[in-house]
Parts: structure tokens; C-alpha cells; sequence
């Protein structure tokens, strides 16, 4: 399991002079399905492409099952199956000659390809549109189509660029499935901004934002990470003004999430009897109260609301 | 090498399955064919009239009927070659099938070299059908063989290096149709280059005369196969596909 199988260090990336990757350090071991978190625009797919070989950093080091992707381009480029987040299907081929043509495209032996397409159509259930053109399918079809050609090669580390998106809860589900059975066999990295996702198919996660890797973790590791840290969720009726808030005994910090706000408490005083009586001392109408300390989501969004001061999130990743 | 091969027979697949490629196909050959036609017609009113004076002998027949026709197809290619070439890497990432290719373990010029390897494919086949109305003459007549193959063989170079332009012009832009405006000025200016030529005179004379396409292909149509003007075709399109392996490499970098 400590087999190193993405391994990128210090690695950079500038856009004319914006900095969208910055010194991002990710390790991901033999058989690990890693989540990818970030909000849009933290850079999860431009991490991708870097490891893809789609686009070169501007400085740092990457390697895909220990070939160096800047010195040895087309080696790491063997190892690696990507589906980026459009599935890059030919309309006019049929799925098992869309196979057939990148197996053979990645070094797949002329006699293995037939059983190479056949397990990879077989493992992401597209037997029964073995022959259908790829434009007549689905989007379901599709993005399995696209995982396929992305594991057809047998590749070490697969690359998934926000698999499930625009798919129904059936297929989402499917897929999802889909992504679990790889890791063991493939070395996952699995980028994506649905947060349940990552539960119920990750066992790490590295989470960006700004470019900055803030936090790399079991999930597990995450979760603890917000013990002793109480939070919950309170929503109101006619809710009181953030600073009346603030300045209630017991509360360390008061973010507005969806109607209601996530309140944290101090560690050593406990705010909620006292909010409990003041809702209803002044006619706020509690509606809701529920404990949110702990939840991924709860830890997302510490990670990558606090804008002002990304150094602490570096430090908290290592 | 396989993978050369694989992407070649995939593109001109792909060609052969959008209705552009019969479409081009059955226009060059509608077009052809009526100006084969025309010419024949003309060259037997010619030999009535030269017979008429009272001369033995016949004019030149390949000159007067084929040679005219591929003349004129390197037009009609000058026109529609910008659009088959402008699909071979800008549609690709139009389609978002790009990082398919790209994440392959190819090198930039194995995927450059399938894809023009496969419209070169379709150019032997497009001058296949080309050849199809000289070869009717040969029931009624004989037709010097020599400088028809010469003429094929300059139809094939010069819309080979048109095909080259076009693929550095679809390596340059994501967008197919600024692809095809830029590979059809390029290759306009080309040929109308020796225009200039004979205004300026002197050495500017020579040197816009040589890069003139136009003037190549005449030789060719006059069944001359000559070592300069094969150079010539070779470099212009060794320089197309360097170009275009050039972008690749440049696009890991600027992204």
C-alpha cells in the first residue's frame, strides 16, 4: 500500500501571471482512491491535466508510477487513463471501436486488445451497447464509455475528472459503484465538489483552494481534525443580527450557511442552552438545531472560506 | 509506427463518415469531369480546323485535354482542401476528443504524422477518381502516359503541401473555420505569389518565382519531374507538419 503511484512536489502553474496551481504537494499510494475537493476554480482540474501530460507545470516535479512526466512524457503517458471532465468520445464510432482504436493507440499487444476492450466494456457495463454509436448514447453511456477508455489500457493510476456530473441518481450511483471497484486494481485520484461522494468512494482526500493544497487526510484523519470543536446549525424564524450572535457566552465563531447559521462553540463553554433560551426569550422562533460538527461539509467549508488567511491552511496540511 | 497507422485509418474512417469528405468527393469529380469534357470537345474542334487546312498529323493531346483539367483541379483543391484539413486537430478539440490522442503515449509527431498520413490517404483516393476521365482516351486515342502520371503525381504533391498548410493552420486554433481562413491565405497567397514576381523583376523575381506553388506544378503538368520542384513540395510540407508538431509542444507549455 506505500507504493507511491502519483507523486507531485512543488508543482506550480501560471496562466500568464496568475498563479492558479501553487506548490502543490500530493502523494497517492498503489490501490488508494483519492478525492480531489476544491471549489470550481481551485484548480482541481488544471492538477489534472499537469498529471495527464496535457499541460506542463511551470515549475516542480510530477510522476506517475515513478516515470518523471517532464522526462519522460510518452513512458508516464502509458501509465495513466484520464477522463476529463467532458468524456472525449468520437460520435461516429461505436463503442467497441472507440475502444479498440486507444487501446491500440496505448500499447496494448495486437492479441490482447479484443480481451482488453471486453473487460474494460464488461467492468463499466456497456456489454449491452457493445456495437451502438457512441453519439446515439446516453450521457450515462458516455461517461462510462469515457471511464472505459480510461482503464482500457490497464493503466496504473486512473485520473477522474468529476465523473458523475449531469448524471441521473441511478447511473450517479452506478458509476459510483464503478469507482470503488477500481481502487485496489488503479490508484484513483477522483476530483469532484459533491461531498458524499467522497464518503462513499474515498478513503483520502486532499482538499484545494486558491491553488493551495489546505488539507491531505484520511477521512477519517478529517473528521477528528473538527473534534472537540462543537458546531452546529441553528435556524430561526426571525434570526438575530450576526453580532448579537457573536456576543453570546460560549460562541467562537458564527458563519451564515444556507438560512440559518453554523454556530462553533468555545471549547470550554458550551453556547447552546443559552441560545436555546434567548431564541425564546426574544422571539427569534428556533426552527431547527442540528449538530453539524464533524461532517465533511462542515470541514469544506473551514478549509475554503477562510480566504484571508490561506498560510494556516498550508500549515494545517502538513 | 502502429500507432501512425491507427490514427491514419481512423481519420480518413472518420473523413469517409461525415457527409463532408463525399460531399468534396463528388464536387471535384462533378467539376472535373464537365471541364475534361469541355476540353475534348474543344480539342476536337481544333483538330477538324487543323485537318481543314489541309495538315497532317494531330496536335498534342495530353497537353490540350488532361493537362488543363489537373491545372484546374489544383484550383478546385486550392478551394476545398482548407476545409477537409481544418477538422484534423481543431475539431478534435472542439469535440473535447483531444485529450483522448494527447493522453496517449504518443510523441507530437506521431499524432501529427497519423493525421496527415490519413489525409494523404484520402488525397490518393480523391486523384484516384481524378484519373478516372483522362483514362477514357486511351479508346479513342493515345495520350502520352508519361505526362499524365507526371501530371497525377504533381496534382498529389501540390495538394499534399496544401493538406500540410492546413494542418498547421488547424494546429494553430481550436476553432475549425479561422483554420480553414488561414490555411486558404496561405495557400492563395502561394500561388498567386509569382505574380509579384515578374512585376518586381531581377533577383526579388527569382526568389517569389521559386516559392511560387503555381510555377512547380506547371512543370509537372508539362511532364517534367524535376528534383527541384520535388524538394520543393517535400520541404513545404515537412515545414507544414514541423509547424504543427511546434504547437503541440508549445501547447503543454502556454496551455
Amino acid at each position: 500500500m506505500t507504493e507511491t503511484m502519483i507523486h507531485l512536489s512543488g508543482v506550480t502553474r501560471l496562466f500568464g501571471g496568475v498563479r492558479a496551481l501553487d506548490r502543490i504537494d500530493l502523494e497517492v499510494h498503489r490501490g488508494e482512491v483519492m478525492g480531489f475537493l476544491g471549489p470550481n476554480g481551485a484548480g482541481k482540474t488544471t492538477t489534472m491535466r499537469i498529471l495527464s501530460g496535457l499541460l506542463a507545470p511551470s515549475a516542480g516535479s510530477v510522476a506517475v508510477a515513478g516515470v518523471d512526466v517532464l522526462e519522460n512524457p510518452v513512458e508516464a503517458r502509458a501509465r495513466i487513463g484520464f477522463l476529463p471532465e467532458n468524456p472525449p468520445i468520437y460520435g461516429e464510432m461505436t463503442v467497441r471501436e472507440y475502444l479498440t482504436y486507444l487501446a491500440t493507440l496505448r500499447r496494448v499487444p495486437g492479441g490482447k486488445v479484443r480481451a482488453a476492450v471486453d473487460r474494460a466494456m464488461e467492468r463499466c457495463g456497456l456489454t449491452a451497447v457493445t456495437d451502438r454509436l457512441l453519439r446515439n448514447l446516453s450521457k450515462g453511456y458516455k461517461q462510462r464509455a469515457g471511464i472505459a477508455q480510461a482503464i482500457v489500457h490497464g493503466p496504473d493510476v486512473v485520473v477522474l475528472d468529476e465523473p458523475t456530473v449531469g448524471l441521473d441518481p441511478i447511473q450517479i450511483r452506478e458509476i459510483r459503484a464503478l469507482i470503488r471497484e477500481l481502487g485496489g486494481e488503479h490508484s484513483v485520484l477522483l476530483s469532484t465538489h459533491i461531498l458524499p461522494e467522497v464518503r462513499m468512494t474515498c478513503q483520502r482526500v486532499a482538499v484545494i483552494h486558491q491553488g493551495r493544497i489546505v488539507a491531505d487526510d484520511t477521512l477519517d484523519g478529517l473528521e477528528n481534525r473538527a473534534h472537540g470543536k462543537s458546531i452546529h446549525y441553528l435556524r430561526w424564524q426571525h434570526p438575530p443580527t450576526p453580532d448579537t450572535l457573536r456576543q453570546i457566552p460560549g460562541v467562537a465563531q458564527a458563519t451564515p450557511k444556507e438560512e440559518g447559521w453554523l454556530i462553533t462553540a468555545n471549547p470550554e463553554s458550551d453556547p447552546i442552552p443559552e441560545l436555546v433560551r434567548l431564541s425564546a426569550a426574544s422571539g427569534w422562533d428556533l426552527r431547527e438545531l442540528t449538530p453539524a460538527g464533524g461532517s465533511l461539509e462542515e470541514i469544506f467549508l473551514q478549509l475554503t472560506t477562510r480566504e484571508e488567511r490561506p498560510e494556516e491552511g498550508k500549515e494545517a496540511a502538513a | 509506427m502502429r500507432a501512425i497507422v491507427t490514427i491514419a485509418l481512423r481519420e480518413v474512417r472518420g473523413m469517409f463518415h461525415s457527409p463532408l469528405a463525399w460531399t468534396l468527393l463528388a464536387v471535384l469529380f462533378a467539376i472535373c469531369a464537365y471541364m475534361f469534357n469541355a476540353a475534348v470537345i474543344s480539342y476536337q474542334i481544333q483538330m477538324l480546323e487543323y485537318q481543314s487546312y489541309g495538315m497532317h498529323g494531330s496536335l498534342p493531346l495530353t497537353e490540350r485535354t488532361i493537362a488543363p483539367m489537373l491545372g484546374n483541379a489544383a484550383v478546385l483543391l486550392l478551394l476545398l482542401m482548407p476545409l477537409l484539413s481544418m477538422r484534423l486537430i481543431a475539431e478534435e478539440k472542439r469535440q473535447g476528443t483531444w485529450p483522448a490522442l494527447a493522453c496517449s503515449p504518443l510523441s507530437p509527431m506521431e499524432i501529427i504524422l497519423g493525421k496527415y498520413f490519413g489525409l494523404l490517404l484520402f488525397l490518393a483516393i480523391a486523384i484516384g477518381l481524378l484519373a478516372i476521365p483522362p483514362l477514357t482516351l486511351y479508346a479513342y486515342g493515345t495520350p502520352d502516359t508519361g505526362q499524365f502520371l507526371a501530371g497525377l503525381l504533381g496534382l498529389f504533391l501540390t495538394a499534399a503541401a496544401f493538406g500540410a498548410v492546413g494542418l498547421a493552420a488547424s494546429s494553430a486554433t481550436e476553432n475549425p473555420n479561422v483554420a480553414a481562413v488561414i490555411s486558404f491565405g496561405v495557400l492563395l497567397m502561394l500561388w498567386i505569389l509569382s505574380w509579384m514576381g515578374n512585376a518586381t523583376g531581377g533577383g526579388t523575381e527569382k526568389i517569389l518565382s521559386y516559392f511560387s506553388l503555381l510555377n512547380h506544378y506547371q512543370n509537372f503538368l508539362i511532364g517534367v519531374v524535376s528534383s527541384a520542384d520535388l524538394i520543393y513540395f517535400l520541404l513545404l510540407s515537412s515545414a507544414g507538419v514541423l509547424f504543427a508538431r511546434q504547437r503541440l509542444m508549445a501547447e503543454r507549455i502556454q496551455g
